[in-house]
């Protein structure tokens, strides 16, 4: 009676480790998962105990190690000076907080600039005069610092040579003042396009101290047939709107307008040759032409653009663009927020007005994106701030990896 | 998870046919079926915390688990049992829900905010318990090992989403059966580890809400007392001390 227990049981027992056997496959490597990495993808949420501050994010790059550096402008309530300070976070490529540093440079204006292994920003001193400072990545201490003789800086840019261009307010003039430097901030070319109206000293002066509406200043550069050089959305004749500039002289070509200040282009990429993706806002909406053909030496109405509405989107939302490059395939993307809390980026294709995909990443709390940049995995990382407990403005950086863009094939 | 089913189907076809093969030798005569339920306790090991708020004045946030007696499951199932003089070996297919709360702590200069998310997870578990048995007539004490296999089970919860299906435990198991003659009762008490992390690293943030928290690595070990009720297939001999033959 035992053995044939025992023989039962041995046919018994070979079944169930073969059932075993097979389960194991199927499951190891759901268990496995070592091929993730925390790096891969993450949210982080830099928070200050301080109440009392308020911690608006500017520009995130990502260093050659694959850590993070964010800069933020802090708006203290018991401050005498009403402009928000600067300070600098560096992260490991997991989002983990490793160093932080203030600095007595007000409003600093995106974006960082990252040059041979050193970390620059601009900013402002108590006079609006603009000063690029350079600091050590390696623990945030201030290095250098020159004067950029212009003053209330907007927006910074550094084009694929290393040139950094910035955007900047006179208010003698009434001017939107735009200067182009060398990778060693020697002034290259600078010009003045002027607004025409002294109204809009006051709303400038608003939009650097955070008390005010958040306008979508920004440069990027351009090239096609017609001409080559840089886009810059600021204020001129009159209205919020995107120029275009030589690259060598800065001088107006063509330019995109909009009614007033009321209304503007809150995105712009080139695609390929005239073809752009730009975004934009006007009555409380806002609307993408993710294909638009663009005629750089012309002046053009944003309204005879044939666009589709994104009634998703926040009232006057920012938008950042960014031509992702990855090994297989390149995309437009489009990040924003929406009315319901969420960060969401629009995948277009290149070449086309295409929309491939749609991401988000839904929150508790209100988030307002910043900046948006490709991490050297082909991957994302958006900044963007987030009202911590409805109530505190934080920096938020949320670390996409490739694979939602481009699917790995089977 | 389709892959997880299939494999499911296959061992479950397995053991029906094992079982047709045994009832042709006569194993029948070794078999006991019932039925069974209890309370656990899940413990949680935080393998690797991943705390979604990062201090910029160097604090470090509360980002633990509640304690293993304040997370009471419960579950339920069907015993299925061969056995000999010493020897038992047990399947006890059922539902295995665990209970536990993640609690975390988010610190300003003048107020603290405690957040608790609690967890319900509920598993489709298959252990398999191998048992060595005292014969105390009708007392019959026993101790073993056991290992199991368990698939999680759909759930409207967002944050279910941050664990994987699939998960492996070990452990010991003792207790005792009760012979009442018409039915035996099994009382029973295991201590079971996981084998694995159970997050699923991909959707560690998918919580359901941005901001709240990510989910850490984490193992799922638990304590169980079940209480399950029997019935033999073949015509009971044995059934007290004092020995009543038909």
């Amino acid at each position: 009676m035992l053995n044939a227990f025992i023989n039962d049981m041995s046919k018994l027992l070979s079944h169930i480790t073969l059932a075993g056997i097979l389960l194991l496959i199927v499951t190891a490597c759901e268990i496995n998962q070592s091929d993730i990495l925390p790096e891969d993808g993450f949210v982080k949420i830099y928070n200050h105990p301080d109440e009392e501050l308020a911690l608006y994010p500017e520009s995130v790059v990502e260093m050659p190690d694959g850590s993070f550096i964010i800069l933020s402008a802090v708006k203290d309530e018991n401050a005498d000076i009403e402009y928000p300070y600067t300070s600098l976070v560096r992260t490991s490529s997991s989002g983990v907080v490793s160093w932080t540093m203030d600095y007595q440079w007000l409003a600093p204006s995106s974006q960082l600039i990252l040059q041979n292994g050193t970390l620059s920003f601009v900013a402002m001193d108590q006079q609006f005069n603009a000063y690029v400072v350079t600091v050590d990545p390696s623990s945030g201490s201030e290095t250098a610092q020159q004067a950029l003789d212009i003053t209330m800086p907007l927006y910074s840019y550094t084009d694929e040579q290393g040139n950094l261009l910035v955007l900047g307010y006179d208010f003698i003039t009434d001017a939107s003042w735009i200067a182009k430097y060398n990778s060693n901030f020697q002034l290259q070319q600078s010009n003045r396009l002027h607004v025409n109206t002294d109204q809009l000293a006051y709303p400038i002066q608003q939009h650097l101290n955070k008390m005010g509406q958040d306008y979508p200043f920004f440069i990027g550069s351009y090239s096609n047939s017609s001409a080559s050089g840089y886009f810059v959305n600021c204020f001129y004749n009159y209205t919020l709107r995107t120029v275009f500039l030589d690259g060598t002289s800065l001088s107006a070509l063509g330019n995109i307008y909009s009614y007033q200040t009321e209304e503007g282009i809150s995105s712009l990429i080139q695609k390929s040759g005239t073809l752009f993706g730009l975004t934009s806002y006007y009555e409380g909406n806002n609307y993408i032409m993710a294909g638009a053909e663009v005629d750089v030496l012309s002046s053009e109405n944003i309204k005879d653009m044939p666009a589709e509405t994104l009634y998703e989107l926040t009232y006057r939302a920012a938008v950042m663009p960014l031509q992702l490059t990855t090994d297989t395939e390149n995309f437009s993307l489009f990040a924003s927020q929406t009315n319901d809390n969420s960060l969401v980026v629009y995948q277009y294709a290149l070449e086309s007005d295409s929309l491939l995909n749609t991401h988000t990443r839904d929150f508790d709390e209100r988030v307002e994106v910043r900046d948006l940049i490709q991490t050297a995995d082909q991957g994302i990382a958006i900044l963007a701030g987030i009202y911590t407990l409805g109530k505190y403005k934080r920096p938020l950086l949320v670390k996409m990896p490739p694979g939602l863009f481009v699917p790995e094939e089977d | 998870m389709r892959n997880t089913k299939t494999t499911l189907i296959i061992l479950l076809g397995l053991m029906l046919s094992y079982s047709i093969s045994a009832q042709n030798s006569g194993f029948l005569n070794q078999l006991r079926i019932g039925f069974g339920g209890g309370v656990n306790s899940a413990q949680i090991v935080d393998l690797e915390p991943y705390n979604i708020y990062e201090d910029l004045s160097g604090d470090t946030y509360l980002n633990t688990y509640s304690d293993i007696f304040q997370n009471i499951g419960n579950q339920y199932f069907v015993q299925i049992e061969w056995f000999n003089d010493y020897l038992i070996v047990a399947l006890k297919p059922g539902t295995y829900t665990y209970r536990f709360s993640k609690l975390n702590e988010l610190v300003f200069s003048n107020e603290t905010v405690e957040q608790e998310t609690p967890y319900l997870l509920r598993y489709f578990t298959v252990p398999l318990e191998v048992r060595y048995r005292f014969d105390l007539q009708r007392f019959r004490p026993y101790a073993g090992a056991s290992i199991a296999y368990s698939n999680l089970l759909g759930s409207l919860d967002a944050s279910n989403q941050t664990f994987i299906s699939s998960r492996f435990t070990a452990g010991a198991v003792a207790g005792t059966y009760i012979d009442l003659r018409y039915v035996i009762l099994d009382l029973n008490v295991g201590y079971h580890m996981g084998l694995h992390n159970i997050t699923n690293k991909a959707d560690r943030f998918e919580t359901g809400g941005g901001e709240t928290f990510a989910q850490d690595d984490i193992m799922l070990n638990d304590i169980q007392i079940n209480l399950s009720v029997l019935f033999s297939l073949s015509k009971q001999k044995h059934y007290s001390n004092v020995e009543c033959f038909y």
